[in-house]
């Protein structure tokens, strides 16, 4: 409740509109608070602070915007409503219904898909045009998904791959409290921290949870929960020498290992639910379509 | 266009059928229908060739030499065993979805993208981002597209357990060769 309120708050402050389907065409939305940036770098970087979800959001801000930076969003309008609103469905399925979540297709022929604290998700072109339904997209989105209602990345953050970073960010804080030059500097460093955990990846184990998660919020939201180990099956047959595959094969377990954790974790337990919708013509039509 | 129609045609034969070949990554008893109470048609080996006709939920359907029915997915893995992941996709050759807008130009790729080098580069791009916020969907928005055909319907599932001891399970390499 809290945080539903604090969020709410945060949507006022910045001009989000009450009807997400009509963008508001304010550029002050995502206009860089340097003060509450650095105040966000600071709390984000002290694994003794909890960070809130109002800095949480602001932090997935920038990353996200730093994510569209290196491959901008696909201009495919159909597809990219389709995608957010199976994302939309998915994530009303989590714990954490209410986040202002947003899903988009990343115009990249990597195959790769991605979330940011406080819930940006994409998936890329690539990845998409190898996925043959809509649980299989489900299943995808879903693991993501995962990543932001267990707080992976400020995990990561927080865990100290960052925390040099952290540690100057803090000290340029207290320092000085100004203005631009050293908001901008904290950015900086705020993106590289962003891009060192996009190269290195999450925690293993937290990839495996995040796979758990997946299966059972798409289950959750009515699709075939079998949608994510079959797209795993499917990165299993390419070779990690694929470039378009290289990120995601040196940031994740590997896909086999991944289908055998699964499997041992599943057992029966979601048979009853594979006979729900799998979704393969909406999805093909969707796709290729305009 | 045509080739974001065929690409479309591709990837709708690939969703019905996909006659692909995989293995059995353990001995599995292959079942008449896709249910484990269903009767045993054959026991397969581990590493056994199989052919894959199409997924049904949590089943493949599959034959292997003369045998035909149903095997559990996550006991099998796609490709050929012991190469399973040699050679590329593939795929390479099919993108040509990425066009642009009204205009219908052609997006130039290779200036931004999402390898090491360009992620290490990449400058935050906040108008791109608000774009994204143009497309959200309201959580009304889903709920009346999962009202639609297919039905969507919610249930509650509890998330699943971790597994217990990872490594030594049946298809441990060191266990292999034994008989039983």
């Amino acid at each position: 409740m809290k945080s539903a309120l604090a969020l709410a708050g945060f949507a006022l402050a910045l001009g989000v509109p009450a009807t997400l389907s009509n963008p508001t065409p304010a550029h002050a939305q995502f206009r860089l608070d340097a003060g509450r940036l650095l105040d966000t770098a600071r709390s984000v970087t002290q694994a003794t602070t909890e960070i809130d979800e109002k800095q949480e959001v602001q932090l997935g801000q920038q990353w996200a915007a730093m994510l569209v930076g290196a491959a901008p969003l696909l201009q495919n309008a159909s597809l990219q409503r389709y995608v957010s609103t199976v994302g939309r469905w998915l994530a009303s399925h989590s714990e954490r219904p209410d986040l202002n979540w947003q899903f988009g297709v990343l115009d990249s022929e990597n195959i790769n898909a991605f979330a940011t604290p406080g819930g940006y998700i994409f998936v890329t072109k690539g990845l998409a045009a190898r996925m043959r339904s809509e649980a299989e997209l489900a299943g995808v989105l879903a693991h993501e998904i995962a990543h932001v209602v267990k707080k992976h990345h400020l995990k990561a953050i927080q865990k100290g791959a960052w925390s040099q970073v952290g540690a100057n960010v803090a000290s340029e804080v207290l320092a000085q409290r100004s203005r631009d030059p050293t908001a901008a500097a904290a950015g900086q460093k705020l993106i590289s921290g962003m891009k060192e955990i996009m190269l290195r990846g999450l925690d293993k184990a937290d990839e495996y949870e995040a796979d758990r998660m997946g299966v059972v919020i798409a289950a959750r939201a009515g699709y075939d929960p079998f949608g994510l180990p079959a797209v795993l099956q499917l990165l299993n047959t390419m070779s990690a020498q694929d470039s378009g595959l290289q990120l995601l094969f040196e940031t994740h377990p590997p896909p086999g290992e991944r289908l055998d954790a699964l499997e041992r974790a599943t057992g029966t337990r979601l048979d009853r639910y594979a006979s729900q919708p799998q979704v393969a013509d909406r999805y093909a039509r969707t796709l290729g379509g305009r | 266009m045509r080739a974001v129609l065929g690409a479309s045609l591709f990837f709708l034969s690939c969703g019905l059928a996909w006659a692909q070949a995989g293995y059995t990554i353990r001995e599995v008893e292959m079942k008449r229908e896709p249910f484990d109470d269903a009767a045993t048609v054959a026991k397969l080996a581990e590493k056994t060739p199989i052919e894959i006709t199409r997924r049904q939920g949590a089943w493949m359907e599959v034959k292997s030499g003369q045998a035909a029915g149903w095997i559990r997915m996550l006991s099998v893995r796609m490709g050929a065993a012991g190469e399973a992941r040699s050679g590329s996709s593939g795929l390479g050759a099919l993108f040509n979805i990425g066009r642009t807008g009204s205009s219908g130009a052609t997006v130039t790729t290779g200036v931004r993208g999402l390898d090491k080098e360009q992620i290490r580069n990449a400058k935050p791009d906040l108008a791109e981002l608000q774009k994204m916020q143009g497309y959200a969907a309201s959580r009304q928005d889903a709920e009346r597209f999962a009202a639609g055909e297919p039905r969507l319907a919610s249930q509650r599932v509890e998330y699943l357990r971790p597994p217990k001891a990872p490594a030594a399970g049946p298809h441990d390499p060191f266990q292999q060769g034994g008989t039983q």
